[in-house]
């Protein structure tokens, strides 16, 4: 100990310090309470709020909720399809503006069954519009360049024929959603502007075999609202489709099995990867429409184990039977 | 004073102490947050885009002339693109994992339009495999049935809208928007450039030396189905130690047989092979079934009764081969004592090689 330390310290000495010590320790409090950032740093500058897509399912009808049609031709299939699930009218009321999501995923020709058809695409746009829609968009993330898939695969000019909006995904459409109890869907990019004023969600998708997840359908076609670098969810492909299937309730799904591609899905690329099976459903379940599509590949529902998952997670039944299913034949 | 200097000391020392404690856990909590983020918004998630990118810009430098492909009566409909394994996907999708698992390097892609027909164009898919084991292995597990094999490839067919084949380390597509017949010429025709200079692609096949695939010259050819050859890379049969395997089919009458074989690194490896091969099938509900074949009983070959099909399965020098599938055990065990003998012949050169 040196003499310093030994030196006995007086009354006022030690009040002085002890209220110099008190200040510091106030002025650094005060200091950094003043610079506290209750928020964090924002890493995203746009990441903005979560958002939720809408709900944009329409009440139940017994006994009309999924319609499975027979035809070659598309435009008599879709259109008794959705005559004997209560019309047009039953899912579009006047003044709506209806938002269409087909898959367009690749710069693929119609020839080739790997995206919808367009012609598909433009009877819906015409029967959404007969309806009363005040306004028709067709919209799609692809994964290829998107202004090459909307143009190679028909389905821009289809649809623009046919009235409808064609919207192209840009950053400031894409908004960061969390689907409540998901494993997967936390905090992740969305393709949600085109969907944010829409009164009603028609998603049609086209049949076909895929290399990760057995079959792409209409759950597999919400893919395509996914932002950032999806494919990281390929490794849990079976989770990511059923998730998304609680994640978008649309208004009807559409499900074209006219021509299904029936190997070396989803790109296909040979006209001998396609069957005929003319066949079209229609529903508002799409766990119960992908449930019967994927019959038309040779598979049950118990083989694609995302079903099971969706089914059990209340995004619909595999038991599309016990819906009392609408046969009918187009034509 | 030494009672007053006394606590004064306490007290000084608690308020160190107290300050000192308050640092470290101040310290110690931001240590702990730092590991509890979200990486949507400050990690991977927030340095991607939130538009998923397509195609590859920075290796465009590394694109092939394909200004030399363009094929008469046709221009060139879109820039050309190039993908690497990170970004595959983008071009295409869920089949990228099949390249992928295969020894994908790189894929370059080309669209053609007609100059008089806009609705007439075909894309050039260019997939660099790195090997031609590679290459036949993503040919053969594509391959379409019924096709029209090509006689200009070593591996190729077209349907009636698109070629497919295998060049070297190379897995070609060209795949028509329609199936007409000036799509096939302007598609033949980017075929026939692609063997020559400058991308010297069938180098060996111009040059008379074929690019060979051992293995494929080992199967017997008696009854062998033209173009059925198919190379598995792992899981084969759905079996995880089954890997790197070939497969041929055989038609005899009615009855489509399936032998395989693959090359293990020695004759130990084989036979352990061999014999996992044969108790996965044992756990899995096969029941051993005796052989009176002298051919099979004497290399020791076994028979497995697999839900009513016939698998036979044995050991020849660094091979594992056999018979998968078949319906009728006596025709399984003519086409493997086939194999054996072809094999048998194999082994012996490669001793006295």
């Amino acid at each position: 100990m040196t003499d310093q330390n030994e030196k006995k310290i007086e009354r006022r000495q030690f009040l002085s310090r002890a209220a110099k010590a008190g200040i510091s320790i106030a002025a650094a409090g005060i200091i950094s309470a003043k610079l506290y950032d209750r928020q964090g740093p924002k890493a995203v500058a746009d990441a903005g709020a979560l958002v939720t897509l809408p709900d944009f399912s329409v009440p139940p009808k017994d006994d009309q909720t999924i319609c499975i049609v027979e035809g070659s031709d598309r435009k008599a299939t879709v259109s008794k399809a959705i005559e004997l699930l209560g019309g047009m009218e039953r899912f579009v009321k006047k003044g709506d503006i209806v938002a269409i999501k087909p898959n367009v995923a690749f710069a693929s020709s119609p020839l080739l069954g790997a995206t919808t058809h367009p012609e598909l695409v433009a009877e819906v746009v015409r029967l959404a519009y007969k309806a009363g829609a005040k306004q028709v968009i067709v919209t799609d993330n692809p994964i290829n360049d998107p202004a090459s898939c909307f143009t190679l695969t028909g389905i821009g000019r289809a649809a623009g024929d046919a009235g409808a909006k064609v919207i192209l995904p840009k950053p400031e459409l894409f908004r960061h959603t969390t689907l409540p109890g998901g494993k997967l869907i936390a905090d992740w990019p969305i393709f949600y502007g085109p969907f944010a004023k829409a009164d009603k969600l028609i998603g049609i998708a086209p049949l076909k075999h895929h290399h990760r997840s057995g079959a792409s359908m209409t759950m597999k076609n919400w893919y395509g609202l996914l932002g950032g670098r999806r494919n990281v969810f390929h490794q849990d492909i079976n989770t990511i489709i059923a998730e998304l299937a609680l994640m978008v309730k649309p208004t009807l799904v559409i499900l074209d099995g006219t021509v299904v591609m029936v190997t070396n899905g989803p790109t296909g690329g040979s006209v001998s990867d396609l069957k005929r099976a003319d066949t079209l459903i229609a529903s508002t379940d799409c766990v119960a429409a992908d449930s019967f599509g994927c019959t038309l590949l040779g598979l049950r529902s118990s083989d694609l184990p995302y079903l099971a998952k969706a089914q059990n997670a209340g995004a619909g039944t595999t038991d599309y039977e016990s819906l009392k299913p609408i046969f009918a034949v187009a034509g | 004073m030494d009672s007053v200097s006394s606590r004064a000391k306490r007290l000084e020392s608690a308020i160190s102490i107290f300050l000192l404690a308050a640092l470290f856990l101040i310290g110690f909590a931001v240590f702990i947050k730092q590991f509890d983020f979200d990486m949507s918004r400050f990690g991977i998630g927030a340095a991607a885009p939130l538009l998923p990118a397509r195609g590859s810009k920075t290796i465009a430098e590394e694109k092939p002339p394909f200004d030399s492909l363009v094929p008469s009566g046709f221009k060139k409909l879109s820039e050309a693109e190039t993908y690497i394994p990170e970004n595959l996907y983008e071009k295409i999708d869920g089949k990228a994992s099949l390249y992928i698992e295969s020894g994908f390097v790189k894929l370059f892609t080309q669209r053609f339009v007609s100059e008089n027909d806009d609705s007439l164009w075909f894309e050039l898919f260019l997939f660099d495999m790195a090997a031609v084991r590679n290459a036949f292995s993503v040919y053969s597990v594509q391959k379409r049935a019924d096709v029209e094999i090509l006689p200009s490839a070593q591996f190729g067919y077209r349907t009636s809208n698109a070629l497919y084949f295998v060049h070297d380390r190379f897995y070609v597509e060209l795949v028509g928007s329609s199936e007409s017949a000036d799509l096939f010429v302007a598609m033949s025709e980017v075929a026939d450039k692609l063997a020559g200079p400058p991308f010297l692609l069938s180098q060996e096949s111009r040059g008379g030396k074929v690019t060979e695939i051992p293995e494929l010259t080992l199967f017997p050819q008696e009854n062998i189905v033209a173009g059925s050859a198919k190379l598995y890379l792992s899981n084969v049969f759905g079996f995880d130690g089954f890997s790197d395997t070939f497969v041929c089919q055989y038609r005899l009458g009615e009855e489509v047989l399936t032998a395989f074989l693959s090359r293990r690194p020695g004759p130990q490896d084989a036979r352990t092979t061999a014999e996992n091969y044969y108790n996965f099938l044992i756990d899995n509900g096969g029941k051993a079934k005796p052989t009176s074949h002298d051919t099979l009983k004497t290399i020791g070959g076994k028979v497995v009764d697999f839900y009513g099909t016939t698998e036979i399965i044995f050991a020849i020098g660094p091979y594992v081969a056999g018979v998968h599938e078949a319906k009728n055990q006596q025709s399984a065990e003519k086409l493997a004592a086939q194999l054996i003998n072809k094999l048998s012949d194999a082994s012996r050169t490669t001793k006295n090689d």
